[in-house]
Parts: C-alpha cells; sequence; structure tokens
C-alpha cells in the first residue's frame, strides 16, 4: 500500500514537473508583450517607463532564467502573483477550483446517474427499438457544439421559459442550496456531452458481463432478471466505467472552460482561458497545474474505487500495473 | 482463424464479408449516403456558385439577411453573401480540417502503438506513461497555449506564418499532436495480440528487419482499429474545430468555416436565428454521421467486438 | 419550435412580467462585458474600472457631457484670467506653469477622514517613484513639485507650458492614511496596496457609492457612502455584474438578471441595433457616437501606398456611407478627419472623398496601375495591386467591416489581403513596431481637443532607434502639419486654436495619410424606468454622473 502511494505520487510529481517546464515554455512563445500594449495605448509612456515596467514585471530576463527563478521561488512555497488581479495566485485560484469541482463533480454524479440506468437498459435489450434510441441520444449529445447547446439553452430556459437564471453564481453570500438553480443549465450541458461515453461503455460493459458463467448461473439459480442484472452484473460492470470516467476527467475540464464561459460561471477553465490570453504568466501556470492535479488526484481515486469494487484487486496488483 | 492465416499476414477480413456487415448496420450506411453527399456539395461548391450564379465571397450592403429564393437557398448573411454557398465551402474547410488532423493523428498514433507493442520493454512504458499522461491532461487550456504561440518565434518561414492560411495549418497541426492518443492505445494492443502470431515469428526466425516486421506483417493486421478511430476522430476534429473557433483561436476570416460562422453567428442569434441553425445543423449531422459510421465500421470489422 | 419563435414568446412572458420588476427599482445590475484588472485607479487602467470608479471616486476635473472641462473634487478650473494658471520657470530655466486648485468643501474619505492636500502630495510622490507600478507616470513627472498652501489649496508646477494644462482628469488621489504604510516600501506597493488586498475597505472610496463587495471575475457590488458630499444617490445598492460572452449578456438583460448594459463596455453596435429592433417596446437603446476613430493606418513608405493617387483612390472606392448606413443604420457617422463633428474646433471645409469608384478607376490610371489582368490591376513592370489589410481577430464587426472594403476594393481592381492578428499581437507587436505591410484598421480612443502630436508629428514615428515610442505609425512627414501641431500646443488663444485646428484637419484630409471611416458608437441599452443617463461620447464614463440616475 504504502509503495503504491509513493510511486504514484512521484509519477505525479514528474507530470507536474515536465508540465510546468512546457506551459511556461510555450507561455514564453506567445507574441505580444502585455507591457507593449500598455504602452501602445498610451501615449504618455515613455520607452523607459516600458523598460521600467518590463523590469517589474520580470519580463526583461531571458525565458529559461524566468522559468528557474520561478521554480526556485515556488518550491520554496511562494506562487507568486496574478499580474491581471494584482492578488497572489492562490487567492484568485482557489475559490475557483473550488466552483469548477462542484460543477465537474454534480454534471459526473448527473452522468453517471443517468449513464448506468440507460447502459443496462440498453444492454438488456440488445438491438431492440429501445437501445436504438440510446443510442441515437447518445451520439446526439457528443455530436452537438458545446457552446451552441449552452445558447440554445439560455434562449430556451431562461430567455423565453424564464425558469432558470441565464447565468451568474447568484448572491455572493447566499448558501448552496440557493445556488443550485444557477448551476441547472450549466451541469446539464456539461452532463449531456459526458453522458454519451458512459452509457455506451456501461452498456457494452454489461453485455460483456451478462455473457459470463457466473450470471448464467444464477439464472439458472431462479433469481429474477432484476436481481441478476443489478445483485452480480452491475457491480462488476462498473469497474470498466469506473477507469473510463476516471480518464474522462481532463476532457471534462476541457468542457467546463465552455460553459463556465457561456454561463458566466466563475471557474477554473475560463480563468485559465483568460490568464493565458492576457499573458499572466504566474495564473496561467499555477492554473494549469492545479488542474493538471485535480485530473491525476481523480484519476489515483479511480483506481483506488476499483480497487475496492473489485476485490480480485490488491494494491499489490495496482502496483504492478 | 489464425491457423489458416496467410503467412504474409495480410488482411484477413473479405471484402464481401465486410460489406455483408457494415449492410447490417443500416444507421452506418445512412452516414455514409449523408457523408458522401455532404462532401461531394462541398467538393462541387464553385460549380454550384458558378450555377446558382452567387460570389460567396461578394459583399453586397444592399442584401443583408435576405430570406431564402431561388437563387439563395438559404438567404444571405450579415455581409449579403450568399449562406448556402458559405457553408459548402465551409464545409470544405472543415472536412479538410477534419480529414488531415485525423489522419495526421493516426499517422503519429500508429508509430507510438506499433514502437510500443512491437518492442516491448522499457520503451513500452515509457510511450504509454506518456500517453495515459497526455490522455489525463486538461487538452483545451493547452490547446489554447498551442494556438496562441508566435509561429515565426518557432522559425517558422514567414511567409507561412503570416499567409491566410496560417490558421488553417496551426489547427491542423495542434490538433493531431495532441489526438493521436487514442490510436496508439488501440495499435499497441493489437500489436500485442498479432505479435505472438505464426507469421511474425516466422518472419523474425528469418531475420527480418523489425522495422519490416512492423511495416510489413503487423500494420496490416491492426488496420481496423486504426481506421475505425480516425473516422471517429474527423467527428470529434470537426467539431473541436468549431470550439476553437468559438474561442476564437479557430480558422480566421476571410476563410469560411462552420465553426466560425457559427460563432459568428452566435451575436446575432436573435435576429437572423437562421445564421446560428445552418452551420449548426451542418456540423451536428456531420459529426453525427462519422460517429454512427465508426460505429458501423467497427462492427464491420470486427465480428468478435461488442458494440461499445 | 426556431429561435426566433422562441424570442418572440419570451417578449410576451417578459411583457406580463414586468410588474414583478418593477417593485423593487431601488436596485440596479449594470452589465458590462470585461472585469476590471484590479483596482487601484492608478495601476490598473481599464475601461471598466473607470466605469466602477466613476461611481466610487471622482477626479479633480473632468470634460462632461458637453465636452466642457469641469470640476468635480476641484472648486473652480483654473484659468490666466483668474490668475491661478501663471508663468513659472523651473530651477533649470525652463518654462512651466503654476496652476492653483482648491479641494471642494466636505470631500472626505468613506471612512471620515477629510481629503486634503496630504492626499494629493502623497499621490504624486507615488506616482513618481521608478518601481511603485503606476502606469501614468509620465503625468506625475511632468509635475515638477506640488505646493500646498493649508489642507485645501495646493499648487501644482508644470515643467512645460501647454494649453491644456488645467485638465488633471487622470490625477488619481489616494489616501495618504491608508497607502503611507504600503507604499514605504514602493517596490511592493503594487501588491500590497490596499485596493487589491481590501477592496472593501470604506476609507479608500469618496463618491456617491462605495465597493462593498468582490467577487473577482464576476461582480462587483456597491452601495451609498455616507460621507458622500453631493446628491444622495437614488439606488441603494448597484451590482456590477460581468458577462464576457456578448451573447450571453444580452440573454441576461432579456431574462431579467441585468437591467442596463453600459455602453462603455457593452455589445457591439450592430447587436444592439438588432436587439433595438426586437426590444425597442421594453428598454431605451441609446446611441452615442464617440471619440472612437475607426479608420486604416496606411504605410506611407509602401511603394503602393507612397503615391497620393492610390490613397485618393481607395477613399473613393470604399462605400463608407452605405456601411455607415447599412451596417450601422447612420449611428456611426462617416468621419472625414480625425477630429469629431461634436468638437469645438472641427471645421466642416475639408477636402471630402465621396463614393465614386469611376474617379477611382481614374486615379489608378493615372497612377500607373492601368493593366487589368483577371481584374486585377498590374502597373507596367507587371507588379499586381495587391495590399495587405490587418485588424483584431475576432472582433466581428471590424471583421465584417474589412470584407466589406476587400470586397469595394476589387471592385475597382485592388487585390487586398486580409491577414487579422489577436488585439495583444496586432497592437502591442505588429503595428507599434511598424510590422504592417500596408494597411491596419482599428480605432483611437481619446478625450476632446486631443492635440494629434502622437500620431502625426514627423518626430513621433517609431523607431528601433527611439525604442518604438511614438504613435505616428504610418510614417507621415509633412512641416505643415509638424508646425501646426506645435503651435496649436502652445498658442492658447481661441484664435489661434481656431486656425491651428483647421490647418490641421484640412492639412490631414489632403494628404491622407491615414483612411478615416467613421466614427463608432457605443449602445447603451437601459431599462424604460432608468433615468438620467447621459453618456458622455469620451472617455469619462456616464457614472462620473450616477447620483443624476433614478428610477420611474
Amino acid at each position: 500500500m504504502l509503495a503504491f502511494l509513493t510511486r504514484r505520487v512521484l509519477g505525479m510529481t514528474i507530470v507536474l514537473a515536465v508540465m510546468s517546464f512546457v506551459v511556461f515554455m510555450l507561455i514564453g512563445l506567445m507574441p505580444g508583450d502585455p507591457i507593449d500594449i500598455m504602452i501602445a495605448s498610451n501615449p504618455e509612456l515613455t520607452p523607459a517607463d516600458g523598460e521600467r515596467l518590463k523590469r517589474l514585471h520580470g519580463l526583461d530576463l531571458p525565458l529559461w532564467e524566468r522559468y528557474r527563478n520561478w521554480l526556485g521561488v515556488a518550491l520554496s512555497g511562494d506562487l507568486g502573483f496574478s499580474r491581471t488581479y494584482n492578488r497572489p495566485v492562490l487567492d484568485i485560484l482557489l475559490p475557483r477550483l473550488g466552483n469548477t469541482v462542484i460543477l465537474l463533480g454534480l454534471s459526473s454524479l448527473a452522468a453517471i446517474a443517468i449513464a448506468i440506468p440507460l447502459g443496462v437498459i440498453a444492454a438488456t435489450r440488445p438491438q431492440s427499438p429501445v437501445d436504438g434510441a440510446i443510442n441515437l441520444f447518445c451520439f446526439a449529445g457528443i455530436s452537438v457544439p458545446p457552446f451552441w447547446l449552452a445558447l440554445i439553452f439560455i434562449l430556451l430556459f431562461a430567455v423565453t421559459l424564464g425558469w432558470l437564471p441565464a447565468g451568474g453564481m447568484g448572491a455572493p453570500d447566499a448558501c448552496l442550496f440557493a445556488r443550485l438553480e444557477f448551476l441547472v443549465l450549466p451541469v446539464a450541458t456539461l452532463t449531456i456531452a459526458s453522458l454519451a461515453g458512459y452509457t455506451r461503455f456501461a452498456r457494452s460493459a454489461m453485455i460483456e458481463v451478462l455473457r459470463q458463467d457466473y450470471i448464467r448461473t444464477a439464472r439458472a439459480k431462479g433469481l429474477g432478471p432484476a436481481r441478476t442484472v443489478f445483485g452480480h452484473g452491475l457491480r462488476n460492470a462498473m469497474l470498466p466505467l469506473t477507469t473510463i470516467i476516471a480518464l474522462d476527467f481532463g476532457s471534462l475540464f476541457s468542457g467546463a472552460l465552455i460553459t463556465e464561459t457561456m454561463f458566466g460561471y466563475l471557474g477554473m477553465g475560463k480563468l485559465i482561458y483568460d490568464s493565458i490570453l492576457g499573458n499572466d504568466f504566474n495564473l496561467a501556470l499555477v492554473g494549469l497545474l492545479l488542474a493538471t492535479l485535480v485530473v491525476l488526484i481523480g484519476n489515483f481515486l479511480a483506481d483506488i474505487a476499483y480497487a475496492v469494487l473489485d476485490p480480485r484487486i490488491s494494491f499489490r496488483a495496482l502496483e504492478a500495473a | 482463424m489464425s491457423s489458416i492465416a496467410p503467412l504474409t499476414g495480410a488482411a484477413q477480413s473479405e471484402p464481401p464479408l465486410f460489406w455483408l456487415r457494415l449492410r447490417r448496420s443500416r444507421a452506418a450506411l445512412v452516414s455514409a449516403v449523408i457523408l458522401i453527399i455532404i462532401t461531394s456539395l462541398a467538393l462541387l461548391a464553385p460549380v454550384i456558385e458558378f450555377l446558382l450564379g452567387v460570389d460567396a465571397t461578394r459583399v453586397d450592403l444592399f442584401n443583408q439577411y435576405a430570406a431564402p429564393d431561388s437563387t439563395h437557398w438559404l438567404g444571405t448573411d450579415e455581409a449579403g453573401r450568399d449562406v448556402f454557398v458559405r457553408l459548402l465551402y465551409g464545409g470544405r474547410i472543415s472536412l479538410l480540417v477534419g480529414l488531415v488532423a485525423a489522419l495526421g493523428a493516426a499517422v503519429i498514433g500508429t508509430t507510438i502503438g506499433l514502437f510500443a507493442g512491437y518492442h516491448g520493454g522499457w520503451l513500452d512504458t515509457v510511450l504509454m506513461r506518456t500517453t495515459d499522461g497526455v490522455i489525463a491532461l486538461p487538452l483545451l487550456p493547452l490547446l489554447i497555449v498551442l494556438a496562441a504561440i508566435d509561429l515565426s518565434k518557432l522559425g517558422i518561414p514567414e511567409a507561412i506564418a503570416n499567409s491566410e492560411m496560417a490558421s488553417l495549418y496551426r489547427i491542423v497541426f495542434i490538433i493531431a499532436i495532441v489526438g493521436w492518443t487514442t490510436v496508439a492505445r488501440l495499435v499497441r494492443a493489437a500489436t500485442l495480440s498479432v505479435r505472438t502470431r505464426e507469421f511474425v515469428r516466422a518472419a523474425e526466425a528469418m531475420g527480418t528487419s523489425s522495422a519490416k516486421i512492423m511495416l510489413r506483417h503487423i500494420l496490416p493486421n491492426v488496420v481496423s482499429p486504426i481506421i475505425v478511430a480516425t473516422t471517429l476522430s474527423i467527428g470529434v476534429v470537426i467539431l473541436l474545430e468549431s470550439v476553437l473557433s468559438f474561442l476564437g483561436l479557430g480558422i480566421q476570416p476571410p476563410i469560411p468555416s462552420w465553426g466560425n460562422m457559427l460563432t459568428n453567428a452566435q451575436e446575432l442569434a436573435t435576429r437572423a436565428p437562421a445564421l446560428a441553425i445552418w452551420p449548426g445543423t451542418v456540423i451536428f449531422v456531420t459529426v453525427m454521421a462519422f460517429n454512427f459510421l465508426g460505429d458501423g465500421l467497427q462492427d464491420a470489422l470486427d465480428p468478435r467486438s461488442v458494440r461499445r | 419550435m426556431t429561435i426566433r419563435g422562441m424570442i418572440a414568446t419570451a417578449a410576451l412572458a417578459t411583457v406580463l412580467s414586468t410588474g414583478a420588476v418593477q417593485a423593487q427599482k431601488d436596485e440596479l445590475v449594470i452589465g458590462i462585458s470585461q472585469f476590471p484588472q484590479g483596482f487601484h485607479p492608478n495601476i490598473a487602467s481599464h475601461v471598466a474600472l473607470s466605469l466602477i470608479h466613476g461611481m466610487t471616486r471622482r477626479p479633480f476635473t473632468v470634460y462632461d457631457a458637453e465636452w466642457q472641462l469641469i470640476c468635480q473634487l476641484c472648486t473652480t478650473v483654473p484659468t490666466r484670467e483668474a490668475g491661478t494658471i501663471r508663468d513659472w520657470t523651473t530651477p533649470d530655466g525652463k518654462d512651466g506653469l503654476a496652476v492653483d486648485y482648491t479641494i471642494r468643501d466636505g470631500a472626505t474619505w468613506g471612512d471620515g477622514t477629510p481629503i486634503t492636500t496630504k492626499d494629493v502630495q502623497f499621490t504624486w510622490a507615488i506616482g513618481r517613484e521608478e518601481t511603485s507600478g503606476v502606469n501614468n507616470q509620465e503625468l506625475y513627472r511632468r509635475m515638477e513639485k506640488i505646493e500646498a498652501q493649508d489642507a485645501h489649496n495646493f499648487t501644482i508646477f508644470w515643467n512645460k507650458r501647454t494649453c491644456d494644462v488645467a485638465a488633471i482628469n487622470d490625477f488619481e488621489v489616494v489616501p495618504a492614511h491608508l497607502e503611507a504604510d504600503a507604499a514605504s516600501d514602493p517596490s511592493v506597493y503594487r501588491s500590497r496596496n490596499a485596493y487589491d488586498t481590501d477592496p472593501t475597505q470604506p476609507g479608500l472610496y469618496f463618491g456617491p457609492y462605495r465597493i462593498t463587495h468582490v467577487e473577482p471575475g464576476a461582480t462587483v457590488v456597491l452601495e451609498p457612502n455616507p460621507t458622500w458630499w453631493g446628491t444622495a444617490p437614488f439606488f441603494r445598492k448597484i451590482t456590477i455584474r460581468t458577462v464576457e460572452n456578448t451573447a450571453a449578456l444580452e440573454a441576461n438583460l432579456l431574462s431579467g438578471e441585468i437591467d442596463y448594459i453600459a455602453g462603455e463596455d457593452g455589445i457591439s453596435l450592430d447587436q444592439a441595433l438588432t436587439f433595438e429592433k426586437r426590444h425597442g417596446e421594453r428598454f431605451n437603446v441609446v446611441f452615442k457616437p464617440g471619440l472612437f476613430y475607426e479608420h486604416i493606418d496606411l504605410r506611407l513608405d509602401n511603394p503602393v501606398l507612397e503615391d497620393i493617387r492610390v490613397r485618393q483612390a481607395m477613399l473613393h472606392a470604399i462605400d463608407r456611407n452605405s456601411i455607415s448606413v447599412r451596417l450601422f443604420e447612420g449611428k456611426q457617422p462617416v468621419a472625414d478627419t480625425s477630429v469629431h463633428p461634436l468638437d469645438q474646433y472641427h471645421v466642416d471645409d475639408v477636402r471630402k472623398y465621396p463614393f465614386d469608384p469611376a474617379l477611382a478607376a481614374t486615379l489608378l490610371d493615372e497612377a500607373g496601375w492601368t493593366d487589368i489582368r483577371k481584374g486585377i490591376r498590374h502597373n507596367a513592370a507587371g507588379e499586381p495591386l495587391l495590399l495587405e489589410i490587418m485588424t483584431t481577430a475576432g472582433n466581428r464587426v471590424r471583421e465584417l467591416v474589412e470584407q466589406v472594403i476587400q470586397s469595394n476594393l476589387r471592385e475597382i481592381g485592388i487585390d487586398l489581403r486580409i491577414r487579422n492578428q489577436p488585439a495583444r499581437v496586432l497592437f502591442g507587436q505588429t503595428i507599434r513596431q511598424r510590422q504592417f505591410t500596408g494597411m491596419a484598421m482599428f480605432a483611437w480612443f481619446s478625450s476632446p481637443r486631443n492635440v494629434p502630436r502622437t500620431t502625426l508629428h514627423s518626430s513621433m514615428i517609431p523607431t528601433v532607434g527611439n525604442g518604438w515610442s511614438g504613435q505616428n505609425y504610418t510614417g507621415y512627414r509633412s512641416d505643415v502639419m509638424d508646425t501646426a501641431i506645435d503651435r496649436v500646443e502652445v498658442g492658447c488663444s481661441e484664435e489661434d486654436q481656431t486656425r491651428h485646428w483647421t490647418t490641421i484637419q484640412q492639412t490631414y484630409a489632403q494628404d491622407l495619410p491615414v483612411l478615416p471611416l467613421y466614427f463608432r458608437a457605443n449602445a447603451f441599452i437601459m431599462p424604460k424606468w432608468l433615468k438620467g443617463v447621459t453618456p458622455t461620447g469620451h472617455q469619462y464614463p456616464s457614472t462620473l454622473w450616477v447620483e443624476n440616475w433614478t428610477a420611474e
């Protein structure tokens, strides 16, 4: 167990280290320095002002030197300031991270809660019209441009029907429950995008399981179809599903960016996007690393869930994998 | 089945059987027909433009937001240009981007998958760990970084970096370099199973070089998953192009693409909903068709597979 | 159901529910499309921030909606006649000016501390610090010193003589009693100042409102400031909400989450025009053409554009009137020069370039572009008449206008290639370092009577040598223009001003260093019940008069 943990943590550290370097260099390749824009838009600023501001923001050093400086300071626990917000990056990021985790968590749960029954229904009646309909619905979900879907949701549910807010987060001091209505549309948009994959996976996993001998045995023993499916089949079908959900976390995060933009939801995705385009080095970098970390932790938890769900797999086996 | 496998290791699925299976999937067939229609219309765009007597690039401010009629089948847009013909031209770009990026990703993925699967050992570990890492990453933010970098800083000739088509090359490139993971995993898995087959063993025994074995003996046998994954990813790429357009990082005007037409129309959704509905619908239909086709191909190419 | 149908239903549904909206109109939610980047008035510089600080702070002087210079934090605008502007000679013998101001009675920070000359001197001192992060240091460096006579009266000593010396609109006073500690080490002031670390601190503000809550990226909540000297504001709470996607911003307005979309930082003009058509009965849409001068900078050292006949031909070939009428319904008037028609010294007697493709063709023929092959003109050397145009990628309206221009110029045989870049690249690098090869379309945003020295004077051409300073990106050199600019800055009499401004405009229209397009208008989308909002049309926002806003 301990060895397993050590290995995983080490692995995550390596991924994060590589990421930080790659992203730092990539951001450095982006054109258009923020200070240059400031100078261009304000004729009163002299070139000397430009130099001064660049020195102030540490933008005058070569790229690798900036990375080395950043890494040194970051490892000592100081992740630096956001250039655009003028606040320590974590002050900006952590509340946003919380929001995104709520958004992703709810839509993952919703997707699983819908996908499993759908998958099971489809699996027990393969090639039937019901199966076909579910399949069609799934494909439709992954074939629609997400921002377009979001816009249609806003126009339909917020503007036309007036049932739900078009966007935003609710009153800042409100409790989570009061904010729930603000989450419905973003969560629905995200859920539809990830639902398809889960359902199709649940279906095929279930079909696979239902073919197994022990299910036939259970049936032969006279267990009802419902008990066979849910008692024996589902648990086993869940196994591959946890893996796919874990792997999906990264793309879910990408989906969050679009959803957050359309609904004015204050999440990480939008923040990272803005900071990249605003040349806010520190914020973009730490934000991307944090997002990666969240995804890695998601994967890690899925592995543990896998072990918990399947008694045949021990942590030893995971280590070997 | 393996006992009758020819020594050359040529693909075993017999064409008649394949077609028989594909025909069973009505959705895949319908999709294929739809895709053929959309593709040929897009390819024929200049001809249709000529026949209709319109000009897809000519701005006519006295004919904005025109309703559909016999010349402008789907009406005109905010600059008085014919929406139908622009959709066809946009389709050329979107389909081209989808196809080339998906093929690019397939080439990268196949190479990595073949090496990992055939050589095994530490190479396999490194390549597959990298693949897992890339899959786990939040890709869209990374794509944004890639889409924003300055091409000329990378030593790409000014002529290319500054051309009107730069946004197109860029998008194809960045999608290809992050989209290869699925193919790599599939090819690796297939390679692992083919590697132990007799004809590969035989070739090894005869001292054939490993490059040759991979190319001549293994590749033809792992081609089915590649085709399936590539078909599916064309749809994904078309969708991704629209998302990048939405974020302002896609194909740049004046070149029309479905993605930038949709993004453009978004702001005008209340005035001219049709401008948003048409590109949205063609994206939807095309991506859906690619998904169904890929799904059908999978069933047809791999009889053992359960539909996933 | 189509979206059209949905919208129609929406309008109906909201008409039925307006009763509910009107019940609680002592609160106002303003929608904008960007969130300010930091809150320090002298460090951050952002249109969203100026909109907010218009309600929480007041400048000493500012241009009002009639474009006249008025006092807000001071008592009277200094003049030579009143003796409050006097000549002064700097210690090193340069011509300078001494200007007197009086802080108005009752000006008090939100925590009850009076605003005094101490704050003024503190602001000046921190503004001059090299490392403090203050943007506009040039302003503070031009002030040789500030002397305080007492707690209310002070004199600014300028090291230069200019006509607009009375205007200190951008001198944003900050509270010494709260900021002195953070400023004790100027190099960390940028990150330690209270505006960014504690933006809801009441003592930072002295306007009708103060900031009571900030949710970074989303909302800023304002509530009345009890120490405000003027009329008590009507709304007991103003929320400024950022929705970056303009389609979503519009949807928020329709669904009632936002009451009013501010024109200073709202939706694009054509979006607003559409909106007005559909929802004009529910909202007042006010279009205010402002000091946004949309134009095309030309590289005058490009061999093609060097020839004035080509420049004239292009302007005759671009159907600016149709662009204005068809795309903007006439809300954005065609510009003849960079001087706005509302400006005091605007003259109409300049050379004009009406849409005339035949004349344009003749001009191109005269310039030697006679050989038309496949619709594109070539010169005697067989070179095609090819130019490149750039603008900000992602700005839909500009991209649309650009494509209209491309189409217009194609008609007279000019092959225009479009190559757009994101704003930060275009402005940060390409235009600033004059890397565009032909044409660049963008806007200048200025205050009234802004002397065009930085854009038109020949000493302001950016080069490697001068560190790319100056905004004369076209590379325009004209002795007549240089002289007129030099004189208009120092000849302060009404007569001199009129004469030199006339020369500037006539020379501009004659030489065409840039192609004037139109003056951009901002769209303010207000609910019918909101009264008293007066758009200014220049860079100082309407919120500087927020205490006049009411609901009925």
